[in-house]
């Protein structure tokens, strides 16, 4: 979830309206691309001071996600970091400030392998965008699991990263995938499951760009097992989040 | 709920693992999700050289299957689209053409589509327009495709203010600038994917110009019934979106 452009009493209402959804726990992301894709130390604070009052304000019921811009560099890096570990952040956001590939995503995946930390990435296939420069395709989501094997990463939306996606996913373990991303597409879920077992998939609404309705049937609407999907909706992220 | 599906399709799509469905499977899988009646139209019109082998196959398959109405696809950039038009016309059960134009590589405001467009009034058929049958994004990497441009509906709109008009797969930017402008356009919900999307939809542009869609098996039958779950609107209005408007569409 992304508060996108809301303020803190909207970002509320929302975590509020996921019950209605039987949503129990929520992961706040942070609203990452208010200040565009390359926010300054001072605005991904801000950012993350948002997030930090939701997890603090819904208690067991949101989980935060430090975000950082790697760009800034390796003191700025360690430095957010350490902030947010103080209002208990579970995991790094990472959205298009740069390539996954890059250089300055050493300090990063060294900030997450230190503090047990899962790192989200943003990934979408750039086959058909041409913006691989600071955009990261799935391959190069792939390639960050094989550097940093230790460090459990979550790919995001399944949808955008397509069959090669999952199939770049599937020699790395510790590349998990979302299944967020654009519309429902049919077939995709399915297959991800064949490729990389049920395990390696978590439910994800990128709310409030999508819906939460929508979101949901993506993985109740396919054909998978009962079992399946209680684990993509909700055991999977428990376990990678070590949740209660 | 009666729900009346504004787009699905029959035939295999060689770029995705979706299923490839019979009219019997997919009468049988839209039953099986609650969906009475939808319109029906034949993949393999997209790419092949002539569409009308797709369209005696879809209206074949369909004379069973009361739950299917069938829209064939009509090619108006091919020298033969009189010929394409009389073949479907003459069944009666059909009363909606579907025009792929960015798949059939002609603009929505040639002359062709001006000619097509007079013989279909002429006798009467409904006009339904694809502006896309998937995110560009996830194209083929060899196929360059954007979806139709919106200022070419718009265009085309405004030269016929008094003909109704279908549109399947605006995204929600276009749903919000094309509607008020042109009371003579429904568009189907397809591609319309944002937070509390009917909602918000409905808020602002009220439920007269909007019609389910499923686009199966494009995309998951579930989620697109999902978007009109535990919406906020009030039951004429869900009425109108689940079948009411398509209804009046093809009453012609």
């Amino acid at each position: 979830m992304k508060e996108d452009g809301r303020g803190r009493a909207e970002a509320a209402e929302l975590i509020a309206e996921a019950a209605r959804f039987g949503i129990e726990h929520l992961v706040a992301l942070g609203d990452v691309l208010v200040y565009g894709r390359r926010p300054a130390a001072e605005q991904v604070r801000e950012i993350n001071d948002d997030t930090a009052w939701l997890v603090q304000t819904f208690p067991g019921k949101v989980s935060g996600f430090c975000y950082l811009n790697p760009v800034l560099g390796e003191r700025e890096v360690w430095r957010e970091v350490e902030r947010c570990l103080g209002w208990g952040a579970r995991g790094i956001k990472l959205e298009i400030a740069n390539n996954a590939r890059d250089r300055c995503m050493q300090p990063v995946m060294a900030a997450a392998q230190a503090h047990g930390l899962v790192v989200l990435q943003h990934a979408w296939s750039m086959t058909q965008i041409r913006q691989r420069s600071y955009h990261t395709d799935p391959e190069d989501a792939a390639l960050l699991a094989g550097r940093h094997p230790e460090v459990r990463i979550v790919m995001a939306h399944l949808t955008g990263c397509g069959i090669r996606g999952i199939l770049a996913a599937k020699p790395h373990p510790n590349l998990f995938v979302d299944t967020s991303g654009a519309a429902p597409e049919a077939g995709i879920l399915e297959r991800a499951v064949d490729e990389l077992g049920p395990e390696r998939i978590l439910y994800g609404s990128d709310v409030p760009v999508r819906d939460f309705r929508v979101a949901i049937a993506r993985v109740t609407g396919s054909s998978l097992d009962a079992e399946t999907r209680r684990r993509i909706l909700f055991e999977n992220a428990r376990r990678l989040l070590k949740l209660p | 709920m009666n729900y009346f599906d504004a787009q699905t399709w029959i035939g295999g799509w060689p770029f995705s693992f979706q299923p490839a469905h019979r009219a019997a499977t997919l009468a049988r899988a839209l039953r099986g999700e609650g969906i009475g009646r939808a319109l029906v139209s034949p993949l393999d019109a997209v790419f092949a050289p002539e569409p009308t082998p797709a369209n005696r196959a879809l209206l074949r398959s369909c004379r069973t299957l009361r739950n299917l109405l069938p829209v064939p696809v009509i090619n108006p950039a091919l020298a033969n689209w009189r010929e394409q038009l009389a073949v479907v016309a003459r069944d009666r059960s059909v009363r909606a053409i579907r025009i792929l134009p960015n798949y059939h590589n002609y603009a929505l405001t040639s002359s062709e589509v001006e000619a097509f467009v007079s013989e279909i009034q002429g006798r009467s058929l409904r006009l339904v327009i694809s502006m896309r049958l998937i995110d560009e994004r996830h194209e083929y990497f060899a196929m360059r495709l954007t979806g139709v441009p919106t200022g070419q509906l718009d265009r085309f709109l405004e030269r016929h203010p008094d003909m109704p008009v279908l549109a399947s797969g605006l995204y929600r930017t276009d749903l919000l600038s094309l509607l008020p402008r042109h009371p003579n356009l429904l568009a189907d919900l397809s591609f319309a994917e944002w937070f509390d999307i009917v909602d918000q939809l409905v808020r602002r542009l009220g439920a007269r110009q909007l019609a389910f869609a499923s686009h199966t098996p494009f995309l998951i039958t579930a989620a697109a019934l999902a978007k009109l779950g535990q919406v906020g609107i009030g039951a004429t209005d869900l009425t109108s979106i689940a079948h009411r408007n398509l209804e009046r569409f093809l009453k012609t």
